[in-house]
């Protein structure tokens, strides 16, 4: 082999198998080194023998397995409308986000029309906000196609047991027995009209999902109360911007918990026991992120009460002054967690009541 | 009539492709290298390309139905594979439904020749 011709090889070799998993290309290439050689002593030219084997693409394609997907096509659909839900809403709240956050920081203030303020605010606030909106989509973006990624991971490896399954015992029958194989005694009951679960059901739970948390994300300073001091203006954040660094990846794995639940849910597509299962873990799982985040972390601004009144100086009447004073974040916290384990509860509830009573009542076979 | 060609030839590799498991393993009680088969196939008047075949001999080891084994005696490395017995008792079972298939199609088309 002349050298020209042993380059011409090598090439070609490397076409194919970077295309391959890292650990078939050593051997894929020793493999391909032989048959290469061996079509060489046929008499045939380096040329005519790789145009043979033809487009190393195409040659890798056949090396490959199936599943070189990240969405396959039984979920994509259900993926696409996900993505699409879920991108429109965080652009929204990006969006309002970004106005609100424009117009309190009051970038346009020194304009005379008040109109005119608030819009140049506003816009200010859109140019600030183009970056998040981009990193948050992206983000959004991950998140789905990850949980989706999941699911279908699962899925291929339960197909793959079936298909074993179904392989090792059926392949001596002939075409008529299908006595051992599948049977329709395998046919799942169509779910009850009740127990179906429509996107139109997923959407409420996605969109607030979605909403909460791009405010946690890009907001924690838009629950704050904003005084106006003469011409200083300054922010009395409700929350405990200090240790928000540690408070919000817990909230983010809260609301990404109930995102899963959500896809699988809508997934499945109707109410039953892996829905209430996914269902039941997912809630406890939010229920204790929750009191985490609201009973056992730094939540609230400790500062908040004394902090607003010092910066409201006498400004306010005594009404106003004993309300503040009221102001506590135990309260604050246990009504929220009320709030939050009493929704996931309903949820839970609900799910076991459909799931029990639609699935009981098939018909028996 | 592009159109008819590809149509052809797509059907075509359809149908090759179904045979093309049984025909490797029919060649495989004895242990061969890949190109050695090409070219006996090629002799008996199945013809497969290497590209189709390299990784089908793969898969099929990977399946358990072939065995492989690099031998590096000869004037260059080969990888032989030969049938496992797993893939003997498959191989038969295969036989027997081939020759069921077979004899069905053929009763069908000498009935529409007829």
């Amino acid at each position: 082999m002349n050298p020209m011709d042993q380059e011409l090889m090598r090439r070609y070799i490397y076409q194919v198998v970077r295309r391959l998993p890292k650990e078939q290309r050593h051997e894929v290439g020793l493999e391909l080194e032989e048959l290469i050689g061996d079509m060489l002593d046929t008499g045939q030219s380096m040329e005519e023998v790789l145009t043979k084997l033809g487009d190393p693409k195409k040659f890798a394609k056949q090396y490959q397995d199936d599943k070189h997907y990240l969405i396959g096509p039984e979920y994509y659909d259900s993926y696409l409308w996900f993505l699409k839900i879920v991108l429109l809403c965080t652009a929204v709240a990006v969006l309002v986000v970004s106005i609100v956050k424009g117009i309190q920081e009051g970038a346009g203030l020194t304009d005379s029309n008040v109109v005119q303020a608030v819009v140049t605010s506003a816009i200010h606030g859109i140019g600030n906000g183009i970056v998040n909106l981009l990193s948050a989509c992206v983000g959004a973006f991950g998140a789905i196609t990850l949980l989706f990624y999941i699911m279908e991971r699962n899925k291929i490896k339960f197909e793959h047991k079936k298909e074993e399954q179904w392989s090792v015992q059926n392949l001596g029958e002939s075409h008529t027995d299908k006595g051992k194989g599948w049977t329709p005694d395998y046919l799942a009951p169509v779910p009850d009209k009740r127990a179906v679960i429509s996107r139109g059901d997923s959407v409420v739970g996605i969109v607030f999902i979605v909403l909460f948390c791009v405010l946690l994300i890009f907001a924690p300073t838009v629950f704050s109360a904003i005084i106006k001091n003469g011409d200083v203006i300054s922010v009395v954040p409700v929350f405990n911007l200090e240790q928000w660094h540690i408070i919000l990846p817990v909230f983010i794995l809260s609301l990404v918990v109930g995102l899963g639940d959500e896809i699988f849910r809508l997934i499945m597509g109707h109410y039953c026991k892996p829905v209430m299962l996914s269902n039941i873990i997912c809630g406890s799982v939010q229920i204790v992120l929750s009191f985490v985040v609201l009973k056992v972390f730094p939540l609230w601004n400790p500062d908040f009460a004394v902090e607003l009144k010092r910066q409201l100086g006498g400004q306010i009447g005594p009404s106003a002054e004993s309300f503040i004073d009221k102001w506590n974040g135990d309260v604050a916290s246990n009504v929220l967690f009320a709030l939050i384990a009493l929704i996931t509860l309903a949820e839970i509830g609900t799910s076991i009541y459909k799931t029990l009573r639609y699935q009981g009542k098939q018909p028996a076979l | 009539m592009g159109e008819e060609k590809d149509l052809l030839d797509s059907l075509l590799m359809e149908l090759r492709r179904g045979t093309l498991v049984l025909s490797v393993l029919s060649q495989m009680k004895e242990k061969k290298y890949g190109y050695s088969l090409v070219q006996s196939l090629e002799g008996k008047g199945v013809s497969i390309d290497p590209n189709t075949l390299y990784p089908l001999l793969r898969r099929l080891e990977k399946q358990g139905l072939l065995e492989s084994t690099w031998e590096t005696g000869g004037s260059k490395p080969r990888k032989y594979y030969h049938r496992t017995p797993y893939g003997e008792e498959i191989y038969q079972k295969l036989k027997i439904q081939w020759k069921e298939m077979a004899e069905g199609t053929e009763r069908l088309l000498r009935e529409d020749e007829s």
